[in-house]
């Protein structure tokens, strides 16, 4: 006889009410998982299917699904994870939708753990009974647990979503881990480093868990203790070579000191672990055509092209990565017919279009077309001054260096200048300019010229602190608007800006929109570098403020 | 063949990458024959459908081809470096659950009772997928070599997670016994034990780490049936 204690965690499942969509190319595989799926108590005219990336995408967009089953290898066209991403980044699917991808063996992929576009679960092949009622009953079980704290993110209450987290760890052992790693990383994301690095640290005396690690290494990297980060992530990763997150952690690490052939060689093993990542692709295409490897950058930028082509997560840095090693490579034909792929992929953006303009024009340039460049450049200088359209500084910079080969040194130092004073303080746009102004022979005016520019923009950021530290606070926080105003992407401006009228309010009184444009600032700060401990700081005296009120 | 995603296995033409491409699409065949079988045995009556317990059977033996298989690969991919271990915390009244799901129809066609012992709420940081293989495997060995009944017993012990399978069979050979079984064990086609379970095991063990503990996998005889006993030891 054979007697199996039912598990008391494992209740039945009621899946009868529940739409399922299968996604598999394999027509035998789709008559499996609709027979399991049926064996576990779903209604058959409920399962609806798809035989690839663009019919799964379509039946996504036009109806709603409780449970997604999809295999990672569709065969030609979107691979299971494209079509993953493009259904969240899309909003087709929500939080409460259960995806689990079925792959046939395991990915370092699954072992990323947190990252954004995960699925619920991976389930190996062969795919039975007893292992999908065991694993859909493991993440409802998860998603019940998560519903509240999961909302309270959603609408960025951190302090309420880290006391949910709190109230469950004291009884629901089920979820533990889980719920810790959850509180970890919010503390990361509300700027409670201090906090985060303790609990971190008590966890790990206790157990050595590879996500621990890495998220204390990340702490560490925000708290610019870039050594003591390194360390951690190389310690992590001599035992787990395989743990994605932390490669791309070092990556950051060795990028923010500076270390370029370091950088390179961590991508390499990043990419070794995981090819199909368009971002990760086009970063080691990055680094390898600064180190001079342009065998790798021109393999590593190819292979973010095509992974891009089947995904929402294409970027037209791969493309004008790619130009450039062709250009560089004497193969200016091949290089135009990349622009030309890349202005069809992007057709609406009109960034993209001045980019690879740009880059079109360097092409001809390298190639020795002169006439051909110039008449690009004289026609780009016209569209940057009637158009009025803000490229960002990367397409910004790629217009300056065409302007400046071509000899309209005027336009190029004007771009070059107003581009630094919007963004003081970033580094590698500092390099950038130097190289352009380096390689047209004015490395020693260059150099002033981007000395001076920062200075003025600091003086601009600083001098509304200033103001308010002599009391004047009206003249202060129309200073502050006005650096906001001249450099929009500057997370300091944007949090001066906060301060200037958060203390104005507390002297004064508050009022309804000093509020709400303090709180759109510091959003508009948080979103281009979460977690700023300032940031936390001002969030809290503005709630305070605000419940005053 | 479908589903020969190897972008993790090297190009370079060696015999290793060429046994890891074989076993790689051999265990895409062995999952549709079970997918096909696990669907035949559904859909017919175990009383009346007189090749019953010969397909549940050819559906064990399939299921040994595909663990044996999936330890291989997992094995060569320890090796490259590129296994993606992955510890968590796991239930394992869970885990014992649907590993014993897993081998239910097995189980009846040969009368064998299995019992759980398990807390329901422990839970333990381990890799499920290579634990689930080396429980899976010992509970077949046990399968095959014991009378009518099997323990499967889980328990935390000053820190350490004992897993234990005991069956009410004749016990381990005093040959293997007194083997080192943390090395590879001599391949002894006669009685069919290649010792890849035993080494994948041990490999398994030793992979799951705290601190400056290490994992072990210990056999004996005795235990609470008097059969043989298999022991996983987690830290």
């Amino acid at each position: 006889m054979v007697a199996i204690p039912q598990s008391s965690s494992m209740p039945e499942m009621d899946l009868s009410k529940k739409k399922i969509l299968i996604i598999e190319d394999f027509q035998e595989m789709r008559g499996v998982f609709r027979g399991i799926l049926r064996n576990c108590g779903a209604d058959i005219k409920n399962i609806l299917m798809a035989v690839n990336g663009d019919e799964a995408i379509a039946l996504l967009r036009s109806e709603h699904f409780d449970i997604v089953l999809c295999d990672f290898n569709l065969g030609a066209g979107k691979n299971g994870q494209q079509v993953l991403e493009e259904a969240k980044f899309r909003a087709y699917i929500g939080l409460a939708c259960v995806w689990i991808m079925v792959t046939a063996e395991k990915t370092s992929e699954a072992v990323t753990g947190a990252a954004e576009y995960q699925p619920d679960a991976y389930l190996l092949k062969p795919v039975t009974e007893a292992s999908l009622r065991s694993r859909l009953h493991k993440i409802w079980s998860k998603k019940e647990a998560f519903v509240e704290i999961y909302q309270a993110m959603k609408e960025k209450d951190y302090s309420k979503a880290m006391s949910l987290c709190d109230e469950r760890l004291a009884f629901d052992k089920a979820n533990a881990a889980e719920l810790l790693r959850t509180k970890c990383d919010l503390l990361f994301v509300n700027g409670e480093l201090d906090r985060a690095r303790q609990l971190l640290e008590s966890t790990l005396a206790e157990r050595d868990i590879p996500w621990a690690k890495v998220c204390l290494a990340k702490v560490l990297i925000k708290s610019n203790e870039l050594i003591t980060a390194k360390t951690l992530l190389e310690e992590t990763l001599a035992v787990n070579p395989y743990f994605l997150e932390a490669h791309d952690l070092l990556v950051e690490t060795l990028q923010a000191q500076g270390d370029v052939e370091g950088t390179g060689n961590a991508l390499e093993r990043a990419v070794k672990l995981s090819p199909n990542s368009v971002v990760r692709q086009k970063q080691l295409g990055d680094v390898a055509i600064k180190m001079g490897k342009l065998e790798t950058a021109e393999k590593a930028f190819r292979k973010s092209v095509s992974l891009g082509e089947n995904s929402v997560l294409k970027t037209a840095g791969s493309y004008i990565g790619l130009a450039k090693v062709c250009s560089e490579n004497k193969n200016p034909t091949e290089a135009l017919k990349v622009l030309g792929n890349l202005n069809i992929s992007f057709a609406d953006d009109d960034g993209v279009r001045l980019q690879a303009m740009a880059v079109e024009g360097m092409v001809h340039h390298q190639s020795g077309n002169v006439k051909k460049a110039q008449q690009i450049a004289t026609e780009l200088g016209q569209l940057v001054a009637q158009e009025g359209i803000n490229p960002d500084s990367e397409r910004s910079m790629e217009m300056a260096r065409l302007l400046m080969a071509t000899g309209k040194k005027e336009q190029a130092i004007a771009l070059i200048q107003s581009e630094i004073k919007r963004n003081p303080e970033n580094k590698a746009l500092h390099d950038n300019a130097t190289e352009i102004f380096t390689s047209v022979g004015m490395g020693e005016a260059g150099a002033e010229l981007i000395e001076t520019s920062r200075k003025e923009a600091m003086e601009i950021m600083n001098r509304g602190v200033l103001l308010m530290s002599k009391g004047k606070y009206e003249v202060a926080i129309d200073a502050m608007r006005d650096a906001r105003q001249a450099m929009p992407s500057n997370q300091r401006a944007l949090l001066n800006l906060a301060y200037v009228l958060i203390t104005y309010m507390q002297k004064n009184r508050p009022t309804e929109d000093l509020i709400s444009e303090s709180r759109e600032s510091l959003f508009a700060a948080n979103a281009l570098s979460p977690g700023e401990p300032r940031f936390t700081r001002l969030m809290g005296a503005l709630n305070e403020l605000a419940a005053s009120k | 063949m479908k589903g020969n995603k190897l972008d993790n296995i090297p190009s370079e033409p060696s015999m290793a990458s060429f046994l890891a491409f074989s076993v790689h699409d051999m265990k895409n065949s062995v999952s549709i024959l079970i997918d096909g079988l696990e669907k035949t045995l559904a859909s017919v009556d175990s009383v009346s459908f007189p090749a019953y317990d010969g397909l549940v059977q050819m559906n064990h033996e399939a299921k040994r081809i595909n663990n044996n298989l999936v330890q291989l690969l997992t094995l060569y991919k320890l090796g490259q470096q590129i296994y993606p271990f992955d510890p968590q915390s796991v239930s394992l009244n869970d885990l014992l659950q649907t590993i014993a799901a897993q081998n239910i129809e097995l189980l009846k066609s040969r009368g064998i009772k299995l019992e759980i012992h398990v807390e329901t709420d422990l839970y333990w940081h381990l890799d499920e997928d290579l634990v689930s293989g080396v429980v899976g495997n010992a509970l077949n060995n046990a399968i095959r070599y014991t009378q009518d009944c099997i323990y499967l017993i889980a328990k935390e012990n000053k820190g350490v997670l004992e897993l234990r399978l005991e069956d009410n069979g004749e016990g381990y050979p005093d040959s293997v016994l007194q083997e080192n079984i943390d090395n590879m064990r001599s391949v002894d086609f006669q009685n069919g034990n290649t010792g890849l379970g035993f080494y994948f095991s041990a490999i398994v063990a030793r992979l799951h780490k705290n601190h400056d503990r290490l994992g072990e996998i210990k056999l004996e005889n005795g235990g609470h049936l008097g059969g043989a006993c298999f022991m996983l030891h987690l830290p």
